[in-house]
């Protein structure tokens, strides 16, 4: 349970990483492509092609955000429970609260552009409360080893 | 902590209440907690693999004078009343045109699963009579239209609906609702009288998402018996096809041959998911929206028309007596250009400004009255977290419901109806109600001033909110959704029904009927 655990927190950390960088490389393709005389609009985005290769980026950006984050994050909140490591849970909340929060600014940026600048920061806490949880528990375990009395299991 | 010492001697057994007991229970109630509420919210999202639009969500009557439900409303799942006075039911397959009258104009139109083969680029799309757009529908107002479709090869099957007409409602070409889809070898006749003269188009409602982006459409339009003022008269068919921009089908400038001050009327029809923004060269008029003249619609300069999904926007232009061309842009992307063949026009800078049609134009008589209607109704879009066909994600919902639980408006035959439209999804909603047409009463409560504005397809933005009405003139079910056909397939689809009336059609099924 504790190396699911581990893997799973930085699966949510290579995640942010990825979401970061498709982002970064669809802007890029949309920059070229306009550069060409392309023009970005609604119809576009709701079409079903692919006006330039980039925008595949905005979309794996949707389904990483939108799916497959939050499930790592509710999985590591689950497995959490097992691992019995004193704030393995707690973190595992951390971790799952920045990524609903974080999916919320995200939509809430179609409505307010603001809150898309809070998305990108909060994408950074995210990334770092992530790494922390993995290596926190890596800690925690070898400190479980030598003194097996120590492990807890913290209520939720 | 269980709070319990740890002095207790080792024991091999684990009785109910111990620290040990307690380890191991409290992580799987903890997962239990998360997992079974999901699980739940799944479950309930689920639709059958038959069923029937009518029992779907629950039955909203709205709120007025006459809102008292009364009669028969098939077999919902929800708001059920029971004790209420049985009436025979209608269906929606006895609502057709006077099946002794001859007709006027006959087409015959056969689609195709096809490559199609636009700008140098191959696209997998449909065909209408071999081309995409299909060939325009043309008829003279007051007409019995009869049309024959043979699906020659779409394998996911295919209707024809009349976007914009308000067709009987047998003739809706709704899957599932108003009749089965037509499968491959299948033939399907529509009848209807084409009633309103204006600019309307049909497209597929079966499959309607990739179906319409794959380019199953085509232009219908209506002239006034009296004919029309304007010497030129084109269409012009905005669609993305595989994210290529066209016009008419075309990748490039669609030309339009005409002499110097000449009046040319475009009639504009956005066909794709998103809104888009027209503006000119020169001044222009905006004749009409929708299919529906506006009254006394005056000159317009710098500023451009946002033309909703599915909308349609008739626009009159001069062809300078200088020889020069007229520019018309279709967003950025595409251009429709009037003037002298070979001459072209520069693409003009896009205004900042928009023509606000809540204060365009001049008042004129309604035809009905609506600040005394009988029914109230409300569709609150929004957008959470939720279950909708089993699947977890952000979804489109309506007063607060996902799809399948969405209202199910029931209204009586000559009520007066005024529907609140609010949207706080963060995304904007092209709103469509087949069968209607609906006169915009006020924006964000501000009242219209302008002429009457009457819409089929409502550009609804975020943070909007519209007041609507529509006189309940044309009985049977009618699809209430949004036009960003994407938006559709993810569940934005409420009915509207008139009281006694049912469906013999079920989604799904063993016709396969899939309107989304």
């Amino acid at each position: 349970m504790r190396t699911a655990y581990k893997v799973l927190a930085y699966l949510v950390a290579a995640e942010v990483a990825v979401q970061a960088m498709v982002m970064v490389w669809a802007i890029a393709g949309l920059g070229k492509w306009v550069d060409g005389g392309g023009v970005f609009d609604k119809a576009v985005i709701e079409s079903q092609g692919t006006p330039f290769p980039e925008v595949a980026g905005i979309l794996v950006h949707g389904i990483n955000g939108a799916f497959v984050v939050p499930a790592l994050a509710l999985l590591l909140l689950i497995v959490s429970f097992f691992t019995k490591v004193g704030g393995a849970i707690k973190w595992a909340v951390v971790v799952f609260v920045l990524v609903v929060v974080q999916g919320q600014l995200g939509f809430l940026g179609h409505d307010f552009p603001l809150a898309g600048a809070l998305h990108g920061l909060n994408a950074l806490a995210l990334f770092g409360a992530a790494i922390h949880t993995g290596r926190r528990l890596r800690a925690a375990a070898a400190v479980a080893v030598e003194q097996p009395e120590a492990r807890t299991a913290t209520p939720v | 902590m269980t709070g319990h010492s740890r002095s207790h001697p080792p024991r091999s057994g684990v009785k109910a209440g111990s620290p040990r007991a307690l380890r191991i229970a409290l992580p799987i109630v903890a997962t239990l907690s998360i997992v079974a509420p999901l699980a739940w919210l799944w479950q309930a999202s689920r639709v059958p693999a038959v069923y029937s639009v009518m029992d779907m969500g629950y039955l909203d009557y709205g709120v007025g004078a006459m809102a008292d439900p009364v009669g028969w409303h098939g077999s919902h799942m929800e708001g059920h009343m029971p004790g209420q006075p049985m009436a025979p039911p209608w269906l929606v397959t006895d609502m057709v045109a006077d099946p002794a009258r001859p007709a006027d104009v006959r087409v015959d139109l056969a689609t195709r699963q096809q490559v199609l083969s636009i700008g140098g680029r191959s696209i997998a799309g449909f065909t209408v009579n071999g081309t995409s757009p299909g060939p325009e529908i043309q008829a003279k107002q007051g007409q019995l239209v009869e049309v024959h479709l043979r699906n020659e090869s779409i394998a996911d099957e295919v209707t024809l609906h009349w976007h914009g007409l308000d067709v009987s409602n047998a003739m809706d070409g709704v899957a599932g609702v108003t009749q089965d889809a037509v499968p491959v070898g299948g033939e399907f006749t529509y009848r209807f009288v084409a009633n309103q003269a204006g600019t309307y188009w049909y497209h597929s409602h079966q499959v309607s998402n990739p179906q319409v982006a794959g380019g199953l459409l085509g232009s219908l339009v209506v002239t006034p018996k009296s004919g029309i003022a304007q010497q030129v008269d084109v269409s012009a068919i905005a669609h993305t096809y595989g994210g290529l921009r066209t016009v008419n089908g075309n990748a490039e400038d669609f030309q339009v041959p005409a002499r110097p001050g000449q009046q040319v009327r475009v009639r504009v029809t956005n066909t794709d998911n998103g809104p888009m923004k027209i503006w000119t060269t020169g001044p222009y008029r905006l004749l009409a929206v929708d299919g529906t003249d506006l009254h006394q619609p005056s000159e317009i300069t710098g500023r451009s028309v946002t033309l909703t999904a599915g909308g349609r926007a008739d626009l009159e232009v001069k062809v300078p007596i200088d020889g020069t061309a007229v520019r018309i842009q279709l967003s950025k992307a595409t251009a429709v250009v009037i003037g002298l063949p070979g001459v072209d026009a520069p693409v003009p800078a896009q205004p900042a400004a928009e023509l606000d049609l809540l204060s365009y134009g001049t008042p004129a008589p309604l035809g009905f009255d609506p600040t005394h209607p009988t029914r109230r109704f409300d569709y609150r879009i929004g957008r959470r977290p939720g279950f909708v066909k089993g699947l977890p994600g952000m979804w489109w919902s309506i007063n607060g419901r996902l799809f399948p639980h969405v209202p199910m408006y029931v209204v009586r035959e000559g009520d007066v109806v005024v529907m609140h439209i609010e949207n706080h999804s963060g995304e904007v909603h092209p709103m469509h109600l087949h069968g209607h047409h609906e006169l915009v009463l006020a924006r964000d409560g501000v009242a219209a001033t302008g002429s009457p504005w009457w819409v089929d397809s409502l550009n609804v933005l975020p943070k909007e909110s519209y007041d609507i009405a529509f006189v309940a003139n044309n009985p049977g079910i009618w699809m209430d959704h949004c036009h960003n056909l994407k938006h559709a397939a993810q569940g934005m689809i409420a009915h509207l029904m008139y009281q006694g009336f049912d469906t013999p059609y079920r989604i799904a099924g063993p016709a396969d009927n899939q309107p989304e």
